[in-house]
């Protein structure tokens, strides 16, 4: 195993981060820069009925619809939010116009003198009321066998519902773009995980071609997600605020502003009706799954996908039918969060079957054990589960790891113990990467080898997994392998940094173009050979019906948490998470490793201390005192181990890893905090104000 | 323009706030956290600065005369290392912030400050602590619940400094503090609470009950301790649902961002009881 592709190596880009020489978008000053401050609606449903603005001192702008050459809109699924608010406004904290300007100061000054009058319309707040309401953004819906007639025929029938909330991403640093204009091109510079969503996005709002967009990315810290969609309309603001002013525009957010205004997990809401044979076995399922899209349906018709297409989790039920519904409602838009729509819909089935389980007096794994998917099977959609799945293996690895069965019997009250089962499903959801054909380049230069990728280091360790890769088939020191900047004017669009998929898809084809430039090494000093990405023969999709091969294959996990809960005070402590994945096999166990924990954290943190509730459009917790996510002192004892299975057309066998272990935990220490009270839990965040509601202690 | 001022010692401080309005800035993890205006911008303080967090005069922990008088710039840290802070204060003291916050915030700070969340506070009304203010001119001593008098409000003068907290260099017998955070570092209390007791020949006699997070300012009632003072021990059992019920009308605390009324008032209660309980047996 000593040349392992899996055995660890230092990251690629510790030494600046660590010794602080790292520039992040804030470090960056230009000559002559002006500072961007934006202008929001303080209106959660709105018309603006008027603007007054004051007289600007000398070098000083005011940037808003009017000064966009294009088209006002953020391209993205449905491009539906404006750079800068028309009419009416649709959220608390919708951008309505910049103040740019030399001085900070004086720009907030400015601020406090534009006076905007609303005619205050009647918002919708919640998904309640959006279906109420009839509030619909996006509606879906697919089905297995024969649901209808299997719930006529005389099946027990068990209805439920599942709540999840709001979640931040809270990534390293606050959003934070900058626009040069020069050379009748514009360079826009900040930070992202997607340079050619902002590019695609700049095409629509300038009106030009690529040839005059060049987007490079600044080093990004983990952004979750958050730095998906997000940034293409900081871009595009930045962008037509260098174009009239003239000079480089930087705007970089607060931390409180950015929790204001960005987007976030989507809330949810997830029915059930269950139908058990004789012998309790679920055989018809009916899913009814409610996202809160915000104000505007941006990304969200793909988030909602994902949701639907992992709705069942790691079962096989015969019968289903499933219906997905975007709402629209007055909150800030939600947008693309690590798992995108899944960890809502697996959390909810996860807790559905635990808690079906416990109502039937079975043991929760046993019964899930009862329902698994196995190779060959068909999925949701009605694809096939073509590779092996080792979930027997992974359960009983994560269940001797935690002494699960001997802990779920002798525990005591107040300590829980509870396990999850997951998948995700690997790369784009359904045609995705079919359309957007990842093209990759790799280029030798003599000694050495250049590869160019869209794909982005963000904390994660995609650099260095990526350039391991290459080394790794060309038996190069990882030195002699470098990356090109991420600029748009230097790459090929590999796709963006999102959906797992930057290991297997571009990591996969990365691994293709070296063998082949292995084999022709000798040919010549200079060689570019590049790829675009082929889906495998065998996979079907169809994306009118939604029937098919919604993923090209899937990652597995089981998590096993112990829980305390304070009788008194209700707080849950998580002891410990044990977890096992098959993501086919690691391209780095250390980086991977580092994944898995921070996955698992952030799971934690969504299942217990991020509360985030808006009142009225206006979030609570919006600055890092209140919105709380778990620190080092809360993170629990991880113990992390990975089962071999490698992938056809992954690198080495990879398959996806980044997004899995989020799914993981939450159902696990939801299971857990039942398990050690005897309730049922259907909700998180699961808070002690909650717990303490259902704890029935002698007061 | 904002001035600042870094005094050499606390007679040139003194004599700098006598002369200027000004604001008394020790380690700045309250102070610039509630000025800040956003990035690159000057905080929003509307007076001239006094630095007085290097000040020496104001970081010594001495014992006297059965007293521990604390500096009102010794650091959360400091006191957590000396010996001569009680165990119980140091745990709640371990409990705020994180470390590198607690390596400059001070008590002094953390008083002044005047938040029902301070956590040095529960202890402080507890034990009975004496702050000792001083100006160029004079100096009086005042206890620490009468100079705290509404959230965020006290009765510091303008050309006044806290320059000591006086507590007495006494253990109880009993003591027992527990903080409800939403997480276990980094957390403001939801709710707070400190009990002390001591109990000799099985009979109580003293004891002290403070409640943070939970009202205005922090929460005790001399009267109701003094009803259980000279009980004894085997009758505080039975006599927990009477002392919670005397409690609960002084616990009003608020929903916001943090928490809910009805879970701190809970959970109040809940650990009171539990310090009775634990009395008892
Ligand atoms: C991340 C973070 C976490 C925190 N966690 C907690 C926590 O868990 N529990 C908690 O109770 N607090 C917490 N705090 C609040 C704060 O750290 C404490 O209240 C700290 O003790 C304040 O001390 P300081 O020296 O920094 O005060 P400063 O900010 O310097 O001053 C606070 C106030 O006191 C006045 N002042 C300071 N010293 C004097 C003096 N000698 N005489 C007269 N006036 C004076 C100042 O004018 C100001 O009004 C936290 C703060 C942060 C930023």
């Amino acid at each position: 195993m000593k040349d392992s592709i899996s055995k660890p190596i230092p990251r690629v880009d510790a030494p600046a981060k660590i010794s602080g020489e790292a520039k992040y978008i804030g470090d960056i000053r230009f000559k002559n820069q002006l500072f961007a401050k934006t202008v929001r609606s303080s209106r959660a449903k709105a018309g603006i009925v008027s603007i007054v603005k004051p007289e600007l001192p000398e070098g000083y702008f005011i940037v808003d619809k009017d000064d966009i050459p294009g088209i006002n809109r953020m391209r993205t699924v449905v491009s539906d939010q404006p750079i800068f608010a028309e009419e009416e406004v649709n959220y608390i904290g919708q951008p309505i116009l910049l103040v740019v300007g030399p001085e900070r100061e004086m720009i907030y000054d400015i601020i406090s003198k534009i006076k905007i009058k609303y005619r205050d319309e009647t918002p919708i707040f919640n998904l309640d009321e959006a279906e109420e309401k009839g509030a619909v953004f996006t509606e879906y819906s697919y089905s297995k066998g024969k649901p209808e007639a299997a719930f006529q025929d005389g099946l027990k029938i068990i209805e439920d519902e599942y709540h999840t909330g709001l979640q931040e991403h809270v990534y390293l640093e606050p959003q934070g773009m900058a626009a040069e204009y020069r050379d009748n091109t514009m360079f826009i510079y900040g930070s992202m995980q997607c340079p050619f969503y902002a590019e695609g996005a700049l095409k629509d709002v300038l009106g030009w071609g690529s040839d005059r967009i060049r987007v490079i990315q600044s080093i990004t810290g983990g952004a979750f997600g958050g730095k998906e969609e997000f940034p293409s309309l900081t871009a595009c603001q930045v962008a037509v605020a260098s174009l009239k002013t003239g000079h480089p525009v930087m705007m970089i957010y607060d931390r409180d502003e950015d929790i204001i205004c960005t987007t976030k997990r989507h809330p949810s809401i997830v029915c059930y009706k269950a139908g058990l044979d004789r012998k309790n076995q679920v055989i018809a399922l009916a899913i009814d799954i409610k996202f809160d899209a915000g104000a505007y349906s941006g990304i969200s018709p793909v988030v909602l996908q994902r949701g639907m297409f992992s709705a069942t989790g790691v079962y096989n039920f015969p019968h289903l039918s499933v219906r997905g519904r975007n709402f629209m409602t007055n909150n800030v838009p939600s947008g693309a969060y690590r798992g995108f729509g899944a960890p809502q819909t697996i959390f909810s089935m996860e807790m559905l079957m635990h808690n079906l389980a416990i109502k039937l007096g079975i043991d929760p794994l046993d019964y899930k054990i009862r329902h698994l998917l196995e190779r060959g099977e068909p999925t949701c959609t009605g694809g096939k589960i073509w590779d092996e799945v080792k979930l027997p293996e992974i359960i009983e690895k994560v269940t001797a790891m935690s002494d699960y069965r001997r802990k779920i019997q002798s525990n005591g009250k107040y300590k829980g113990v509870g396990v999850a089962l997951f998948l995700h499903g690997c790369g784009f959801t359904g045609n995705g990467e079919q359309l957007i054909k990842g093209k990759i380049i790799l280029k030798k230069n003599g000694g050495t080898v250049i590869l160019k990728v869209s794909s982005v280091e963000m904390g994660q360790g995609a650099e260095t997994c990526l350039r391991k890769i290459v080394a790794h088939t060309l038996l190069l020191p990882m030195e002699k392998v470098t990356c090109e900047t991420i600029d748009t004017g230097l790459i090929p669009d590999s796709g963006p940094t999102v959906a797992s998929r930057t290991t297997m898809i571009v990591g996969g084809l990365l691994r293709q173009a070296s063998l082949e430039l292995k084999d022709r090494w000798n040919e010549s000093d200079n060689i570019e050979v590049s790829r675009v990405y082929r889906h495998p023969d065998y996979l079907r999709w169809d994306n009118d019906t939604f029937h098919g091969d919604a993923y090209p294959t899937y990652s597995w996990g089981a998590n096993v948490a112990e829980v305390e809960i304070d009788p008194i005070t209700c707080e849950i402590d998580v002891k410990k998470v044990s977890a096992v994945y098959d993501v086919g096999t690691p391209i780095d166990e250390t980086t991977l490793t580092g994944q898995m924990q921070g996955g698992i954290v952030q799971g934690i943190g969504w299942a217990t201390v991020e509360v985030m509730n808006p009142s009225k459009g206006k979030l609570k917790q919006h600055n890092l005192t209140d919105y709380k996510i778990p620190t080092s002192m809360d993170i629990p004892e991880i113990a992390c181990e990975f089962i071999e299975n490698p992938y056809e057309f992954g690198p080495f066998g990879a398959k996806c890893a980044g997004e899995l272990p989020f799914v993981g935990a939450a159902p696990a220490i939801a299971a857990a905090v039942s398990n050690a009270l005897s309730v049922p839990i259907k909700n998180i965040p699961i808070t002690p104000e909650y717990l303490m509601e259902l704890d029935k202690h002698e007061d | 323009m904002v001035e600042g001022f870094r005094p050499a010692d606390l007679r040139e401080a003194l004599e700098f706030r006598s002369q200027h309005p000004s604001i008394p800035i020790a380690g700045g993890t309250d102070l610039m956290v509630q000025k800040a205006r956003g990035f690159a911008l000057k905080p929003d303080f509307d007076k001239p600065l006094l630095f007085i967090g290097h000040l020496p005069d104001l970081q010594q922990i001495i014992v006297e005369n059965r007293q521990v008088h604390i500096g009102a710039g010794v650091l959360l840290s400091d006191l957590i290392k000396s010996d001569k802070i009680p165990a119980v204060f140091k745990e709640a003291i371990s409990l705020m912030a994180s470390p590198p916050s607690r390596n400059i915030a001070t008590i002094g700070g953390n008083i002044c400050n005047a938040s029902p969340a301070g956590d040095t506070l529960p202890y402080l009304y507890a034990v009975d602590a004496i702050l000792v203010l001083k100006s160029s001119q004079a100096e009086r001593k005042i206890p620490v619940g009468v100079f705290i008098t509404n959230p965020g409000k006290t009765d510091l003068a303008s050309d006044e400094i806290l320059t000591e907290i006086i507590i007495p260099d006494k253990k109880f017998g009993v003591s027992y503090y527990r903080k409800v955070g939403t997480r276990k570092g980094m957390s403001l209390s939801k709710a707070s609470f400190t009990g002390l007791a001591d109990i000799e020949n099985s009979n109580v006699t003293d004891i002290r009950i403070a409640f943070g997070s939970v009202a205005p300012t922090i929460v005790r009632s001399r009267k109701i301790e003094a009803s259980i003072i000279r009980k004894p021990v085997s009758e505080i059992k039975t006599a927990v649902p009477e002392i919670v019920k005397k409690y609960a009308p002084l616990i009003r605390p608020i929903d916001d961002a943090r928490s809910s009324a009805a879970y701190r008032k809970k959970v109040s209660l809940r650990l009171l009881e539990d310090f009775l309980r634990n009395l008892a047996s």
